[in-house]
């Protein structure tokens, strides 16, 4: 919200402190500024002119043969605004003045054959609001021939960030409360010593609340003989310093008090109210509103609408959106004579849930869903009748017609001493008195013996955020200054579990066997799930960023591989991805990704990227966590069926790594490219030592022929259990097919190492095991290759 | 001429081994092992004069036909001769040792100017390695450390969290819904509730992680970004305890003469509730100022009532870690950070 600071300063009788200042008072308060605006004045050389007469220019659609005059002078100009008309007052920039808005300094031109010696401005033109659509128009405040550089100053206004708690703080009123509240200043309430009205007078109009909960107070106050029109200058210069654009006076005054109170109103054509009476109610079945902005909307039957009854067997009709926006039939148009002006407290959930169900988000709504002063409205009504009269002329009737009443908040408990235990900074109790009742709480002390001293505290009837003891405290903190609090450690006994719950190790290990860390986005598309053969989506967003994002995904390997894609510059790429991924469970996952001339942990460019490399970075990082990994085939969609494989980690099935279906491979450009998802956590095993053999070792060779299908994880095991235990291990160290072997087959050759933990063995205790080997061999029905 | 004293070794060494054969042979002994080129000729000319048929070894064979008396001092001579020979003949050895060895070292020698070959370009994402830093930071300050779900429920997120239904509050936060009604979590302040529903305090924890926003993207606004949360609850733990854990949170990534600024501010989930800055130098404009971090405050009561806890007092604080990323290290667009371009990636390995 912006607060300009002339306006500001007009509820002080101090003057205000220098900006910086004030800028680091407003921070310190919880009121954060976020822009500090400098608004400039109107420019030199811009005067006020009346617009004597319009003539359309032969040849042209919409420009025009304008004469305007101010004492002493009369000026032909050309002008395009639809706005422009005989017997308005504009500004009149002549040649020379140098406007914000124009390319070049007005000058004297020839438009159409026709003599232009100045420009009817725009607003945008003049540089203080953003309308473009029609000349400037002033009321017959603003007199021909006055510079408009001394009416329409420069002005500074500070744009606050204001948080969803401040509801008090939407207003000048408010800004003013808190800063008044820090300083010590007394604020100058704007409806003070103005007429509310009496509500025994009968004014003609009629209030019909029908849900007392969506509006628990309501007020009407009629203006008669008004005559609607442009605001004086002194008040659109002020929407304009909130960036409002002026529309009429009647109109103006609603959305200045809006700003300046807090409280938001509407003015009706009192013409348009049947019998003069306002129904509050929940829209009808099938009913439907067009609002102010010529949007139509139906409504929902938890609408809180303002209507007014129908004439005879007419149904009621609906003039406004209760608390967001009001209604094109019946508010206040050009020919108004009698405003009748509602200000009214709405229920905030019921405006939240009608301004979202619209998508309508206004000034009202802004304030209203928040939450307004439930005491306002008698004062907003007053000063913003009192206003309309003073603007747009006419008399506010001596009656007023209301429901509901004034309300007090319940009162909080504060114990004087909680203040210190909580901020750890100590104030003296008056102190806290003086602070509470600075906000406008009224303090009672219900026990008085220090430290022991306890309030009653109860909280102003604007303050939403003041309902429990710490809400107090930080009041009192909040004008004490947060800068006085201290820096202190807690002593405390807790001592952390050991624990790793970001695989900070395995990050480390991988990036360090040569692999990119990459992190990509959980938001993916059906479609690139799709193309990855992940599975299908489970969880969907409502309302994605689009189609590419409307999922989360359930693999890894989406985002790896469009990483692959994205970088097929690389000669070689080693990636892996840390991440959730969304199943039926979230779950956490290890992506690994390897494609090209890359060996893990050396670089030649001379050596291809192999399937054995990318397994042997696995049995590496298993080497490293104390355990054995073992891979079985095993198929997977996202995997080429031949160089497929079920990881098993630690004995427990973890996910799939082989080579890429070639499939997808050709989807994404790449070449042989190889993978694997892996659920973590990858759990280590704390090593246990064992005693080691200071024996020799034996080694012996043996080849296997067996069919391909037969895999070395089985010819090891077939060999293993039968080579008795002073087996240490077996390795292949050749596989070979040929010409020499039968059609399917092929021939691993195994180096056995012997190793007993005692004594050197014997060549007769090796042999034996070697037979047993061989006989199990042939036992299976393989042979062994002499 | 075999007196007393020096021999002129050399000199009785000239000529009496003249076999008259002429070639090597012929050179005195001396000569000739001085002349030997390499190890296999060193050892011809050894066996020559030294070896069982050797001119020397033929010359002791001969002394036993001398008379005792000149058998005594011709086999003084033969065995200086012999001695002298030795000595030379492995003084030249060890020369041509040392001169093989040469020659191979020098055949061997490498351009140490050509690159190396260097292991494979790995390393960690700079969010990671900017996490892992803080987290270094907390762990030693005795945090623990923990995560939680990303897709969270509007309890987690928002209600048990204190968030009124209905409240603009959640304006603040654009929230990512899921068609099934649940949520992309929008802080990582859901592990609050979560920590405190299975653990008792005392306690201090952090919990870094994944966090969404429905937002416009631009070069400071992702829709996905990371969040560093800390919660400290015990029996008297006050504001003063929350702003010195943020000051070492400061002094470690800072270094002295850094400090804190706290500004009332509003969330839901704590009251007071603050925003807090750290003052730094700024790498990128050498200047001092506040760096904006994150929000802070003291855990709501009804946070605490939720999780059934009573008389203990506690704070949270929370920030981005992108922006403590992209502002040191100078990172344009926090796009970049979720894009996987190796160019980006690559530039940040980490100390592996």
């Amino acid at each position: 919200m912006r607060v300009p600071l002339s306006w500001l300063q007009e509820l002080f009788d101090e003057p205000l402190p220098a900006t910086d200042d004030l800028v680091e008072l407003l921070d310190g308060l919880g009121l954060a500024v976020e822009t500090v605006h400098h608004l400039p004045a109107i420019a030199e050389g811009v005067i006020a002119a009346l617009v004597e007469t319009v003539e359309p220019i032969a040849g042209s659609d919409h420009l025009k043969r304008v004469e305007v005059s101010y004492p002493g002078a009369s000026v032909q100009v050309v002008c395009g605004a639809p706005n422009v008309a005989p017997g308005m007052i504009s500004a009149l920039a002549l040649p020379g003045a140098v406007l914000p808005g124009l390319p070049a300094a007005v000058g004297n031109r020839t438009v159409h054959g026709v003599d232009s010696d100045g420009v009817l401005a725009s607003p945008k033109e003049l540089g203080i609001y953003d309308h473009a659509a029609g000349i400037i128009e002033f009321g017959t405040d603003v007199t021909p021939g006055t510079p408009l550089a001394d009416m329409w100053q420069a002005e500074t206004a500070i744009e606050l960030e204001l948080t969803p708690n401040r509801a008090d703080a939407f207003s000048i009123l408010g800004v003013a409360r808190d800063l008044g509240a820090k300083l010590g200043w007394r604020v100058k309430h704007p409806s003070d010593g103005l007429d509310k009205g009496d509500p025994e007078v009968d004014d003609g109009l009629g209030i019909d609340v029908q849900d007392e909960a969506g509006s628990p107070r309501f007020t009407m106050r009629r203006i008669d003989g008004v005559r609607v029109g442009p605001s004086p200058l002194w008040l659109q210069r002020r929407l304009a310093a909130l960036g409002l654009r002026p529309r009429n006076n009647v109109v103006d005054v609603t959305n200045f008090v809006t700003f300046e109170l807090g409280q938001p109103s509407h003015a009706y054509d009192l013409r348009e109210l049947s019998r003069g009476v306002i129904e509050v109610r929940r829209a009808r079945a099938g009913e439907s509103l067009t609002l102010l902005n010529n949007e139509t909307i139906e409504l929902d039957a938890d609408d809180l609408v303002i209507a007014t009854p129908g004439e005879g067997a007419e149904p009621s009709r609906t003039v406004g959106l209760a608390g967001v926006m009001g209604g094109l039939d019946g508010s206040v148009v050009a020919d108004t004579t009698t405003v009748a002006l509602e200000v009214a407290l709405f229920e905030t959930v019921t405006v939240r849930r009608s301004g979202q169900r619209h998508k309508l988000v206004t000034d009202a709504r802004t304030r209203n869903e928040r939450g307004v002063d439930p005491n306002l409205q008698p004062l907003a009504s007053a000063r913003a009748a009192a206003l309309i009269a003073e603007v747009a002329g006419g008399v506010v009737h001596e009656g007023v017609s209301a429901v509901g009443a004034d309300m007090r908040r319940a009162p909080v408990r504060l114990r004087a001493e909680r203040v210190g235990y909580l901020t750890g900074v100590e104030i003296a109790v008056g102190d806290q008195q003086r602070y509470l009742e600075a906000l406008g709480c009224r303090v009672e002390s219900s026990v008085t013996t220090a430290p022991d001293t306890e309030f009653e505290v109860e909280p102003p009837s604007w303050r939403y955020d003041l309902e429990l003891e710490v809400d107090l405290i930080e009041e009192i903190a909040r004008l004490h200054g947060y800068e006085h609090i201290g820096s202190t450690v807690p002593e405390m006994r807790f001592v952390p579990p050991d624990a790793d719950p970001t695989h900070r190790l395995l990050r480390h290990r991988l990036a360090a066997m040569g692999l990119q860390e990459t992190i990509t986005y959980v938001f993916t598309g059906e479609s690139e799930l799709a193309r990855s053969n992940s599975p299908q989506a489970v969880v969907r967003l409502a309302s994605p960023q689009g189609q590419d994002r409307a999922v989360l995904r359930t693999s890894l390997l989406p985002g790896l591989l469009a990483s692959a894609q994205l970088n097929h510059d690389e000669e070689s790429l080693a990636l892996f991805e840390v991440g959730r991924v969304f199943l039926d469970e979230e779950v956490e996952r290890l992506g690994l990704l390897s494609r090209g001339a890359s060996e893990l942990g050396v670089w030649r460019p001379d050596v291809p990227g192999d399937f054995y490399k990318f397994k042997g970075l696995l049995e590496s990082l298993a080497g490293l966590s104390g355990v054995e990994v073992e891979l079985r085939p095993g198929a997977a969609p996202q995997l080429h069926p031949g160089v497929a494989a079920e990881v098993f980690w630690d004995g427990r099935y973890v996910g799939h790594l082989g080579r890429l279906h070639p499939e997808i491979e050709a989807r994404y450009e790449l070449g042989e490219t190889f993978v694997a998802e892996l659920a973590l956590p990858l759990d280590a095993r704390r090593v246990r030592f064992a005693e080691f053999s200071r024996q020799p070792f034996a080694e012996r060779d043996l080849a296997v022929i067996a069919p391909e299908r037969i895999t070395y994880a089985e010819l090891a095991q077939l060999c293993s259990a039968a080579a008795g235990e002073q087996l240490e291990s077996i390795e292949p160290f050749d596989v070979y097919r040929g010409s020499q072997l039968a059609a399917g087959t092929r021939s691993v050759a195994l180096r056995f190492r012997f190793r007993s933990q005692e004594r050197a063995l014997t060549d007769e205790q090796v042999d034996t095991a070697m037979a047993n080997v061989i006989r199990a061999v042939r036992d299976a029905g393989y042979d062994i290759r002499a | 001429m075999k007196g007393e004293g020096k021999i002129d070794v050399t000199a009785e060494l000239e000529n009496p081994y003249d076999d008259g054969s002429g070639g090597a042979a012929a050179d005195a002994p001396l000569a000739a092992v001085a002349a030997a080129r390499d190890l296999n000729e060193l050892n011809d000319v050894r066996v020559r004069y030294l070896g069982k048929k050797g001119m020397l070894t033929a010359r002791l064979k001969e002394l036993g036909a001398l008379p005792p008396e000149e058998r005594k001092v011709a086999g003084q001579a033969i065995n200086r001769d012999k001695q002298t020979l030795e000595a030379a003949l492995a003084e030249r050895r060890a020369e041509l040792e040392r001169a093989a060895v040469d020659a191979q070292l020098a055949g061997e020698s490498l351009d140490v100017t050509l690159p190396g070959t260097r292991p494979a370009g790995g390393g960690l994402h700079l969010l990671t390695l900017v996490t892992n830093r803080l987290l270094d930071v907390f762990t030693s300050l005795g945090y623990e450390v923990v995560t939680g779900p990303e897709l969270e429920t509007d309890h987690y997120n928002f209600g048990a969290l204190n968030f009124p239904p209905e409240h603009p509050a959640r304006d603040t936060q654009d929230t990512f819904w899921t068609t099934d009604g649940r949520l992309l979590r929008t802080h990582t302040s859901p592990m609050q509730v979560r920590y405190m529903e299975t653990h008792e305090p005392p306690f201090k924890v952090v919990v870094p992680g994944k966090v969404f926003r429905n937002e416009a993207v631009d070069t400071t606004h992702e829709a996905q970004f990371n969040q560093l949360e800390a919660l400290v609850v015990g029996e008297r733990i006050t504001m003063a305890d929350l702003r010195g854990a943020i000051e070492e949170m400061a002094l470690a990534l800072m270094g002295p003469g850094t400090k804190t600024r706290l500004q009332p501010s509003y969330f839901p989930f704590v009251e007071p509730g603050a925003e807090f800055a750290i003052w730094w130098t700024n790498p990128r404009s050498g200047k001092e100022e506040w760096l904006e971090l994150g929000g802070c405050g003291m855990v709501h009561p009804r946070v605490f009532e939720a999780a059934g806890y009573e008389n203990v007092t506690g704070f949270a604080f929370g920030f981005g870690i992108e922006r403590l990323a992209m502002v040191p290290h100078g990172v344009t667009d926090i796009r970049y950070f979720y894009q996987s371009d190796l160019r980006v990636l690559r530039q940040f390995r980490g100390n592996l």
